[in-house]
């Protein structure tokens, strides 16, 4: 990567002043003259016919501005997918009808808080209780309550079925007859959520132009806007959403929510900007968590450990709408096939209707829950066969230029380099010997070492499906850049300055950024499918070439040279050969002004991936393309457990990563550091819980995240697969996602290491591991849920 | 409902005099963030617990969620608004953009106030000091191990105190 001066390196934030000083603004910071408080009335029910809704004496009460109900909606579903399989479920807010407990009934707009509060107390409800169900095997059943028809493709005699995914080649039968020895494993994962430190927020402002004005905590302001302008039934034109800092989103802020709808619908009512902030509590009770996942895997292997077939049932519990309960079977299957070589498969996922609140993505969406599971069993098989871990995961990685059976090619495919460089980094082979000899003695700490992996897919179609950048040139040389990009936390305006400041040798530092404003920027692919340093990074790379194409002809025709023949320098063009010849960009620019028409110098550039797709794969069949490059890593994490106690602890997680080329290095190790991290908090502690339906641990005191004392060494190892050249299309991969799934998977293999148990449900309590440390029979034994048999 | 009658308080933030007329229950972040606009402190869980609304009471780290604003009343309060003078950042503040330790940024104000806290009683703490000092803060986005890297830094030239 010789001859880069800004890609690659670790550049500061662009926003990293503004967020230190506290002057960056967030949704929470937006404050509007007379703007109002805004409050949702929700279900206390799980399930419940609405009879009636009364809201006169809320709407008399003084200080109050605006009530709303579905009376004044324009009933107009909404949905995480909308495709002619998977129509919209969701209205904005309830009819007739409530699903779960914390639906949304109606919305008030009151001068202050208190008063909206009374107000939301004076609003009456009569409901016809229904029965509900919360189990999504339970929900499955024939006799269990119908939350909604089954899919009317779904052909088993199963309830409440959201959506499935299917999919199979190979012959498993044959396979499983041919093989050494199968394993059949059961593995369940909890209901996580992501914890992001700005809770839900909106100002919505209906102006007298009749546009409506959206400040909102956000992944993808694009989507947002469309969303928004379908339900309240507004040209696109009209919904501005415009640019706040995002005080994290790891998924949950992707999708329209009804608050939001509320928001703007109580704005519209009242021409007075509306406020809806929640509350931590609200966020637990309200707001969507993640998804769970069962995943049920029998796999058979030859006695060299080469993996012959896998069959494999996921059961998804989508809570009261599909949410992205079919979108997370689906990856299920591609976080399950990508890593790997699987010569047989046959995969069926359920995404199941219940009556708990609705689910979205996080972070990895799919793959911590597939990754566990078949990282898990990886190992009981090895131990069966009498395998190392590591050469078991050797013989059956993808190597570069398989073609994956979706027909995706994994060109420059690092898994093997990864598996290599971790173990090497961290003796991996060693560790896990000793402590494997080290189990049987007589103390109470037991150490160990834990190996998982994952594959990620980026930047794959889904709505809007590519970027645009604009970089404008300003009178002095320096450079505007314009991009719809959302600045979660990532560093997306930092990696994009960087990529503009190469291609046209200015500083980032005089690079301004213009962003996420739907009605003054361009169009996003958004920050939720891993590839906006890809796609949106293709495209301010191509904006800027453009930009500075016209530069160059300009300077050219004042230095009288062949373009071909000019360089361009902190600012100024010059002769290659003759260094003297030259001229500023500022005195470039007024030279355009002056003699092209007034052409300012102005590039555009635009990016999608996978140009001979339509659209994303079938979420049903899974035919289709999905990505064009799969990132991949192996993580080793070393814990520590204490026998007596059944406390676990995650000292240390090393990363092999293959993001293709890390842009930003600092960067990069930020997104490893926070993903081992959420990983150990899903593994050790996290768990959203629900009792018919209610979540009963709505605050960070009952829901336990990781703070300072837990902290996780990290250390990294960089698998650099792909290239940045000037002037040219790069690839790069995926960072901020999977590596939650490889940390998991890690811990959890870590854990049988050190102590000899094996837990196939998630968070790994103290209590659960010193139950299992009870029923430990003879060290190595299997666990629950299992019935490994072996064939000769 | 009972009717309430706002009340005339003084807060000194920043080495500024405020004089507010406001209600006897609103805590000192409404305050600070409705009556006087500095939103740089934040609000996140609204039950003490994550740290994000933390300012300094009289130098020491307090919740701002938790206290009333007629408590303060004559004591020094400090928000991040008042870490900096002008454009040049306190160097704590410097550290966490240098070290990459600010992400989203919603944790970072009480975070860099935490850190002040630490170094204005204890110039060189150790490792173990610094996660104990900052474990009442919850950051999400880093894993704390370059937040740790940035507090390290400036402990080590020596940079932190007032």
């Amino acid at each position: 990567m010789d001859g880069l001066s800004y890609v690659g390196k670790s550049v500061p934030r662009k926003d990293g002043p503004a967020k230190v000083s506290g002057r960056a603004e967030y949704t929470v910071d937006v404050s509007l003259p007379g703007m109002l408080c805004g409050k949702v009335l929700r279900s206390p029910h799980p399930h419940a016919r609405i009879v009636s809704i009364d809201t006169g004496k809320a709407e008399r009460l003084r200080g109050v501005k605006a009530v709303v109900t579905a009376k004044d909606s324009l009933k107009i579903k909404h949905g995480f997918v909308q495709t002619g399989r998977y129509p919209a479920d969701q209205y904005p807010i309830a009819i007739d009808r409530v699903r779960h407990v914390g639906e949304e009934i109606a919305g008030v707009a009151a001068t202050d808080e208190s008063i909206a509060d009374e107000a939301l107390s004076l609003i009456r409800v009569e409901y016809d209780l229904l029965p509900a169900v919360f189990d999504p095997e339970e929900a499955m059943k024939p006799g269990a309550p119908e939350i909604h028809p089954s899919h009317p493709k779904v052909e088993e005699p199963y309830r409440n079925i959201g959506g499935k995914t299917q999919t199979s080649w190979g012959d498993v039968e044959k396979a499983f007859e041919q093989s050494y020895l199968v394993r059949e494993d059961r593995f369940v994962t909890q209901i996580r959520t992501h914890a992001y430190m700005e809770p839900q927020a909106i100002v919505a402002s209906f102006d007298h132009s009749g546009k409506l004005n959206v400040w909102l905590s956000s992944m993808g302001i694009f989507l947002k806007r469309a969303k928004l302008a379908n339900t309240l039934g507004l040209p696109y034109g009209n919904v501005r959403v415009l640019k706040t800092y995002v005080g994290g989103a790891f998924g949950g802020k992707v999708d329209l929510f009804n608050h939001e709808y509320i928001a703007s619908l109580l704005s519209m009512k009242c021409h007075l900007p509306v406020r809806i902030v929640y509350s931590r509590e609200e966020v637990f009770k309200g707001a969507r968590h993640a998804q769970p996942l069962i995943v049920e895997l029998k796999t058979g292997v030859a006695r060299d450990g080469t993996i012959l077939a896998h069959q494999v049932r996921t059961i998804n519990d989508s809570g009261a709408y599909r949410g992205s309960g079919v979108v997370v079977i689906f990856l299920a299957w591609g976080f399950l096939m990508a890593p790997y070589r699987i010569p047989n498969l046959r995969y069926e996922g359920y995404s199941v209707y219940t009556n708990n609140l609705v689910r979205c993505p996080q972070r990895g969406h799919g793959a911590p829950a597939m990754r566990f599971a078949v990282e898990s069993q990886f190992d009981m098989i090895a131990e069966q066969l009498n395998m190392d871990p590591l050469e078991m995961r050797f013989k059956n990685a993808r190597r570069p230029g398989d073609i994956l059976p979706n027909g995706d090619s994994l060109k420059s495919f690092g898994l093997v380099r990864c598996l290599e460089e971790v173990a090497r980094r961290t003796n991996f082979v060693e560790k896990h010997r000793k402590a494997e000899q080290e189990r049987k003695n007589g103390s109470r700490i037991k150490r160990g070492a834990g190996i998982g992996t994952c594959s990620y897919f980026g930047g794959s179609l889904v709505y809007p499906n590519s970027s645009s950048v604009i970089v404008k040139l300003n009178d002095d040389g320096g450079i505007s850049l314009v991009t719809g990009a959302v600045d979660m936390g990532q560093g997306a305006e930092t990696v994009l300055s960087q990529i503009v400041a190469e291609e046209m040798s200015v500083p980032v530092e005089d690079i301004q950024v213009c962003a996420a404003d739907t009605e003054t920027t361009t169009v996003d692919i958004g920050s939720w499918i891993s590839g906006l340093t890809w796609v949106t990074g293709n495209a301010a790379k191509k904006a800027a070439e453009n930009a500075m194409k016209k530069l160059l002809q300009v300077a050219a025709e004042e230095l009288d040279a062949d373009p071909a023949d000019l360089e361009a320098k902190n600012k100024e063009i010059f002769v290659k050969h003759a260094p003297h010849r030259k001229i500023s960009y500022k005195d470039a620019i007024a030279a355009s002004i002056a003699k092209k028409r007034g052409d300012s110098i102005i590039g555009e550039g635009h990016f999608r991936t996978m140009k001979d797709e339509r659209a994303h794969p079938s979420l049903a069949t899974t035919h289709g393309r999905w990505s064009e490059n799969y990132s991949s890593y192996a993580q080793v994490a070393e814990v520590e457990v204490d026998t007596e106690t059944g406390v676990m602890k995650v000292l240390k997680v090393t990363t092999a990563h293959d993001c293709g080329f890390p842009f930003n290095p600092m960067l990069v190790e930020g997104q490893i550091d926070g993903q081992v991290s959420m990983g150990q908090g899903h593994t050790l502690s996290e768990e959203v819980l629900e009792d018919r339906g209610s979540v009963i641990n709505p605050s960070f005191l009952e829901y336990r995240i990781p703070c300072a004392t837990d902290m996780v060494e990290t250390d990294y190892v960089d698998v650099i697969t792909e290239e940045y050249r000037k002037g040219q299309h790069y690839d790069t991969k995926e960072v901020g996602e999977g590596y939650v799934a490889g940390t998991i998977a890690a811990v959890a293999n870590a854990l049988y290491n050190a102590a000899g148990v094996r837990l196939n449900r998630t968070p790994f309590y103290p209590s659960r591991i010193l139950e299992a440390l009870e029923r430990t029979a003879p060290v190595g034994q299997v666990q629950d849920h299992t019935d490994g048999c072996v064939r000769e | 409902m009972e009717k309430r009658s706002k009340r005339l308080i003084w807060l000194t933030v920043n080495d500024q005099e405020y004089e507010i007329a406001t209600y006897p229950n609103r805590t000192l972040l409404e305050v600070l963030r409705e009556d006087l606009a500095m939103k740089g402190t934040k609000e996140a869980c609204d039950d003490g617990v994550c740290g994000a609304c933390t300012v300094l009471l009289d130098g020491s780290p307090v919740r701002s969620c938790l206290l009333l604003a007629v408590e303060v009343q004559g004591r020094k309060i400090t928000t991040i608004e008042g870490l900096s003078s002008g454009e040049k950042l306190h160097p704590i503040q410097q550290a966490f953009l240098d070290h990459g330790a600010v992400q989203c940024g919603y944790c970072t104000p009480g975070m860099v106030l935490t850190a002040k806290a630490l170094f204005d009683v204890k110039a060189k703490p150790t490792e173990e000091e610094i996660l104990t000092a900052i474990s009442g803060n919850f950051c999400r986005c880093t894993g704390y191990n370059k937040i740790v890297k940035a507090v390290r830094s400036v402990a080590a030239a020596g940079q932190g105190g007032r």
